[in-house]
């Protein structure tokens, strides 16, 4: 009779230890004599579930082009800047592809540029031809010194979404205003008691004081920034501070704006108050209409959309929010193979069209445009074509200067716009304070480190 | 002859030397996963990085620079906020949960004491996440009750009310795993000292002062300081809750200005010297509540 060579009886502390013995050998030997699979292998984080699902279904079309070559897909989620922050520290285990959030390329941006874990993609861009090809605008959030360590997966161009019955109803007709001014004499008229029971019950607009995410869209709008081209602090430019006072006057001085329901625009509190009809228009990226549908999919038909209010007839109608780029780190050992595979998830048109279909962005890629998919009605804005409302306005958005000292500047432009609204401030008070703090750290930097 | 001595020799070693071979694990694992951490961080709180690769030596330049700057102040005061709440709503909340479950009276007791512990087994990522939903706004439960008032209170969005959404949401998670150290300690009391007092015509509130309490003197103590190094070291409840601290740092604690000088603002020095007084503090404060609660009285 077979016998297995193992007596379980004498094994130290009994048969249970020795089979957990044994399990933790078996699979220690199934995890690490796993071999790698053959040919090139690409390793890709991505943070975004939306974009990790975009290229699930696309990395396949690249493996099945170029044989032999695997690109691993790995979504972190929310985590992946730490991780990445880590892995770069190190100097060990970084990613060969890797996309960055707009508030996050910041800090991988501090310390000496020749020192920064991405590669520089200027020469590729410019020798390729692709800078023309692209919205040139769109490259600033991921530039640094005249490096460009990433390349834009979309421009995120804002417009003024709004409830188009409730202001008919107030005798408003929306795609007749022009400026803020005419933004401003409207939201009055539709902003309005309407039980009168002394509360209001529909605001014009809603707004974000907890952070910089409306103000700073508003500034931009005009040219402005906390940073300019040249890495300047000039959050305190009479610019800057007026766009706080009108800010702030649409809450306090007009009361036509109403704060966030919950902590941000995508909070269910938020979408709750939209249904009630307690709010009638907010200042909305293309990414933002995206969630809309999918998380407020009852209110299809009721939103429409126009350019965003300019400052002056004729003005900027649009503004830009959020964004993420795709950049390759110095960590990657074969740089070229990265490149093709950047361009075929950035730059191929079908994939970007499959991207605005399921996302509503927009990508950067000019030569895209011009798909029927962009021209097509949009259900949930009533029939609206929102593609051709973005794509009239995307060659007109504005720069968004990047600097290693926004992640700071951000979190404490929270601070000023808060205390601006709730009146603890003065806009200008907020923003001199906030520019001073700035200046100081940046200052106490140089006397340490020299030029940074 | 040379070879029975040989073994012997063996044995002796191998007698010497085996009982540090069994607790070697330990402290290799110590070593590498908490020494080596711990005084690279204290060497690390003496240097300011820049980027990935350079640092330069500032001595306790991040330590003056700490004490005067308010956001530091700001969370160190939501902190104690937050553990001053802890401490004075959820003891006694956990204490009195105990004490029912520990009465004759009460029936129901395994569900019961499951039910309250359960909230600890819920991840605390989960729990803000929860409870987002319950201080919502528009819809949420809390303001379900208030708006009969006509006010919807903005739970996250005032200043006023963040730390005591955050304290509130503590007291859900916490309390029933409190609890539980309370029933064990109840459970332990002698019942001769209960019928004792009875003998000498204590009340039942005499009898919880002068018998439940002093009896329950260790368990606590041990409750307060656990307590008390928990909201110390609060981090994730208030950051997904508030969005990170959210309004003007209305919910910012320590650990999280720790994390967002450590990671989001790339001063890893800055953010080690933050780990460095944290650890002080809660030393402090830890020695100060057992020297005050009698733990190194000799009994």
């Amino acid at each position: 009779m077979f016998r297995l060579p193992i007596d379980f009886e004498s094994f130290p502390l009994g048969k249970g230890p020795m089979v957990m013995l044994i399990l933790f050998l078996v699979s220690t030997l199934f995890i690490f004599g796993r071999s790698e699979q053959e040919g090139e292998n690409l390793e890709f984080w991505i943070f975004a579930n939306t974009h990790y699902e975009e290229y699930q279904a696309r990395v396949p079309i690249f493996e099945a082009q170029n044989p032999g070559i695997n690109v691993q897909l790995i979504n972190f989620g929310g985590t992946m800047h730490d991780k990445l922050l880590a892995a770069m520290l190190s100097n060990f285990g970084a990613p060969d592809l890797v996309e960055v959030e707009i508030t996050s390329i910041g800090r991988f941006l501090k310390g000496a540029i020749d020192e920064v874990g991405f590669v520089d993609l200027r020469p590729r861009l410019e020798s390729e031809g692709w800078m023309e090809k692209l919205v040139v605008s769109r490259f600033t959030p991921w530039s640094y010194r005249d490096k460009i360590f990433g390349i834009p997966h979309d421009l995120h161009p804002v417009v003024l979404l709004y409830r188009d019955d409730l202001f008919k109803a107030a005798g408003v007709e929306m795609t007749e205003i022009e400026t803020w001014d005419d933004f401003i004499a409207a939201g009055k008229k539709a902003t309005r008691d309407l039980d009168g029971d002394g509360e209001i019950d529909q605001y014009a607009i809603v707004l974000d004081r907890r952070t910089e995410s409306d103000y700073f869209s508003l500034l931009l709008q005009q040219g402005g920034g906390f940073f300019d081209e040249a890495g300047n602090v000039i959050i305190d430019s009479e610019l800057a501070i007026e766009t706080l006072e009108f800010f702030t006057a649409l809450f306090n001085e007009h009361e036509i704006a109403t704060p966030v329901y919950g902590t941000w625009h995508g909070d269910p509190s938020n979408f709750a108050a939209m249904q009630d009809g307690k709010i009638l228009s907010i200042l909305a990226p293309d990414w933002y209409v995206g969630i809309l549908k999918s998380q407020v999919p009852q209110m299809s038909g009721k939103w429409k959309a126009v350019g965003m209010p300019a400052w002056y007839p004729g003005g900027r109608r649009t503004t830009t929010r959020g964004g993420t780029m795709i950049g390759i780190t110095k960590q990657c050992e074969n740089p070229y193979l990265a490149w093709e595979v950047l361009k075929f998830t950035y730059f191929d048109r079908p994939g970007l069209i499959n991207r605005y279909e399921t996302t509503r962005i927009i990508p950067p890629l000019k030569s895209a445009w011009d798909a029927p998919i962009f021209k097509e009605p949009d259900v949930y804005l009533g029939g609206q074509p929102l593609g051709e409302l973005f794509i009239e306005l995307a060659p007109d958005m504005p720069p968004r200067y990047q600097n290693p000292y926004w992640s700071e500047g951000a979190d404490l432009l929270n601070d000023a716009i808060f205390a601006a609204v709730t009146e603890k401030k003065t806009p200008r008070e907020a923003l001199t304070d906030l520019a001073g703090k700035v200046r100081a750290l940046i200052a106490k930097d140089r006397d340490r480190w020299g030029d940074l | 002859m040379k070879q029975k001595r040989t073994t012997n020799l063996f044995w002796n070693q191998q007698q010497k030397i085996a009982p540090y071979l069994f607790i070697a694990p330990f402290y290799l694992l110590f070593v590498l996963f908490m020494g080596y951490p711990l005084i690279s961080s204290l060497v690390m709180s003496l240097y300011e990085m820049r980027g990935f690769q350079s640092r330069i030596f500032v001595g306790i330049g991040n330590f003056t620079d700490l004490f005067g700057d308010p956001i530091f102040w700001k969370s160190l005061r939501n902190t104690a906020y937050f553990a001053a709440g802890t401490l004075t709503l959820q003891l006694p909340i956990a204490l009195l949960l105990a004490i029912l479950l520990n009465s004759k009276f009460v029936k129901g007791k395994n569900f019961l004491r499951l039910a309250f512990f359960a909230p600890v087994l819920v991840a605390g990522v989960f729990v803000a996440i929860i409870f987002n939903l319950v201080y919502d706004q528009r819809a949420g439960l809390v303001n379900q009750e208030f708006v009969l008032f006509g006010k919807e209170i903005g739970w996250l969005n005032e200043e006023k009310y963040v730390m005591p959404a955050v304290i509130l949401t503590g007291v859900w998670q916490w309390a029933g795993f409190n609890m539980i150290y309370f029933l064990a300690g109840l459970q332990g009391i002698r019942q001769e000292l209960y019928e004792a007092a009875a003998v000498d015509g204590a009340n039942w509130w005499q009898a919880f002062i002068h018998v439940t309490l002093p009896s329950l003197r260790p368990v606590i103590a041990f409750v307060f300081v656990v307590s008390m190094i928990g909201s110390l070291q609060l981090f994730d409840l208030p950051f997904i809750l508030t969005n990170g601290g959210e309004p003007a740092d209305a919910g910012s604690t320590i650990v999280m200005y720790l994390y967002k000088n450590g990671f989001q603002f790339m001063r890893l020095g800055y953010a080690a010297t933050i780990g460095w007084v944290l650890f002080f503090i809660i030393a402090v404060i830890s020695i100060v509540q057992l020297k005050l609660l009698g733990i190194f009285r000799d009994e």
